[in-house]
């Protein structure tokens, strides 16, 4: 099972619609959930709808929280998306089987065995959670916290019995045209997860969509640039570079 | 499906199960937990009160009727451990014909009580052994079936007025091995960089531990759980809590074991507890101890006694 889980603070600017990306990424087999983080004031009308128009068309949910909650907050969503896609493909089965039922619709009894099979695939099913952080200007000050709170995520995904792997990626990048950066790959380890964000250079722009896409290349290729991997090296050689100059 | 937002139903509505027609009225809202709605209902035609607990999702209701009725079948079948979970705890399973669609629901057996930690605020300290002894009982009970409580904190603990335990919300119960469904921060041993959420025993035991602070030292843990950046959160802090107070002292080698996860399970837990509130160390701190003015003025009056005898001897 295969998971976005995108942080933001506000509204997207530059480039594809991210609403437009999420739905791409549902396309792909993979859910997408949004956690708009504000601590001070509100995230704006514009923002909010935004952020619910992304999980909506990515399949998931999303919640609007403080930096505190956060870490539930993530954790709440994850596992509910988890047990919700579960819950979709049986609630499919119970529809080929008993006509137009779902769930909801079966006596107690019955809804009893299917509860237990449902449990005990969202216990046991691989899954792989992608965090898409928005590293924004608006941002640097939450990014302490989203660090704890993916850390905290990490601790329970590990108590599952399936597999559980979460990979950090953060937007913008360092120049203009470098829409995602990935801090950590797929691990399922909460060492590898720490001091991720301690070299990031927050930028203005907030490419949301190219950034959920770049993501959805991450799954399917396992690296951010799979179907150009010739320009990855000419990229790097430059971005070296740019490290050295500065 | 329904969703927290929903209003609480008011006293005097009528909840008629969709399958098995039984008719519930509403007396009053009994709590909210992270599940559902708690109201204390009367069943139609019996004077008996019973909770209802209605689901925001009835998936997530489900899985804890599962696990009740797991319980309750375990019961049946083999001989209980003390303190093993009383039974029949849950009485009916049905949906609720509502407003905006189906609300899944279940009956159980009301429990009458106040929080555990509202009981030991009004009646004093020195009912923590007791009461701690009659929960480690009880979660003791969960353990032997293969159970974990998970979510325990004072809220999810009701003391009846002779001080009899029971726990309450069974939504957070997960299976030994299984991860850990539902736990609150504080409470958590996660959340101390102090374990895993993977359900053991002993996850029920730092619960219990920090629970026991909480009780006596609430102060102390609210400044450590804020001071304290989350990656530098650790069981060190809780540890020398209960090396500073003098109110935890005598339970000192119980909560650091317990914290430090070193219980081999929960019978050794119980064991050590008893042992703890039944020592003579402990026993002499219990109030009804002999007051030290009174000694003194017992001690006096003796030797005003004895002067007096000497005296009249003398004379």
């Amino acid at each position: 099972m295969k998971q976005i889980l995108l942080i933001t603070d506000g509204c997207s600017n530059v480039g594809t619609s991210p609403v437009l990306a999420a739905a791409h990424a549902f396309q792909e087999g993979i859910t997408v959930n949004v956690a708009g983080v504000v601590d001070y004031g509100t995230i704006g009308e514009l923002g909010s709808l935004e952020i619910a128009e992304i999980a909506k068309a990515g399949g998931g949910v999303s919640r609007i929280v403080g930096t505190r909650q956060l870490a539930q907050t993530m954790q709440m969503m994850t596992r509910k998306t988890v047990v919700q896609t579960i819950q979709q493909a049986v609630n499919k089965e119970l529809k080929h089987i008993l006509g137009d039922a779902t769930l909801e619709d079966l006596p107690p009894s019955q809804r009893s065995q299917v509860v237990q099979v449902v449990d005990e695939m969202t216990e046991t099913t691989p899954l792989q959670v992608a965090l898409l952080i928005d590293a924004s200007a608006s941002m640097k000050p939450k990014l302490g916290a989203v660090e704890d709170a993916i850390r905290d995520l990490m601790l329970s995904l590990q108590a599952r019995e399936g597999m559980s792997e979460l990979a950090v990626f953060h937007f913008p990048g360092r120049r203009s045209g470098e829409d995602a950066v990935m801090d950590s790959g797929w691990t399922k380890d909460a060492g590898a997860l720490r001091s991720l964000f301690q070299r990031i250079q927050m930028r203005g722009a907030t490419p949301t969509g190219p950034a959920i896409m770049k993501v959805i290349d991450f799954f399917r290729y396992g690296t951010l640039n799979g179907h150009d991997t010739w320009r990855e090296h000419a990229d790097e050689g430059e971005g070296m570079l740019g490290d050295y100059v500065v | 499906m329904t969703t927290s937002s929903n209003p609480a139903y008011p006293a005097g509505t009528v909840i008629t199960g969709k399958w098995r027609k039984s008719r519930f009225i509403v007396r009053r809202v009994l709590g909210k937990g992270a599940n559902g709605v708690v109201y204390l209902v009367q069943k139609e035609g019996s004077r008996d009160p019973y909770a209802l607990k209605m689901g925001f999702d009835t998936l997530d209701l489900q899985s804890e009727i599962n696990v009740l009725m797991s319980l309750q079948s375990k019961r049946k079948t083999s001989e209980s451990p003390k303190g093993g979970p009383r039974m029949p705890y849950l009485l009916e399973v049905d949906d609720f014909k509502g407003p905006d669609g189906d609300i899944p629901f279940y009956v159980m057996r009301y429990i009458r009580g106040t929080s555990l930690h509202h009981f030991i605020r009004k009646r004093g300290h020195e009912w923590i052994g007791l009461t701690g002894l009659r929960l480690l009982e009880k979660l003791n009970g969960l353990h032997r079936f293969g159970f974990i409580f998970g979510d325990l904190k004072p809220e999810n603990v009701m003391v009846s007025d002779v001080g009899r335990v029971e726990l309450i919300d069974y939504g957070g119960v997960s299976s030994i091995g299984r991860s850990v469904k539902q736990f609150t921060e504080w409470y958590d041993r996660g959340y101390w960089n102090a374990g895993s959420r993977t359900s053991d025993e002993g996850y029920d035991l730092f619960a219990f531990a920090v629970l026991v602070i909480q009780m006596l030292n609430e102060e102390e843990l609210k400044a450590a759980a804020t001071r304290h950046l989350p990656q530098t959160r650790s069981a060190a802090q809780l540890l020398s809590i209960v090396q500073r107070s003098p109110k935890l002292k005598v339970y000192a080698e119980w909560l650091g074991r317990a914290i430090r996860g070193e219980f081999s399970g929960s019978r050794e837990a119980l064991k050590l507890w008893k042992e703890t509130i039944y020592a003579p160390a402990f026993a002499g701190k219990l109030p009804g101890k002999t007051p030290r003015w009174l000694i003194n003025a017992f001690a006096l009056s003796l030797m005003v006694a004895c002067l007096a005898c000497l005296w009249a001897f003398l004379s």
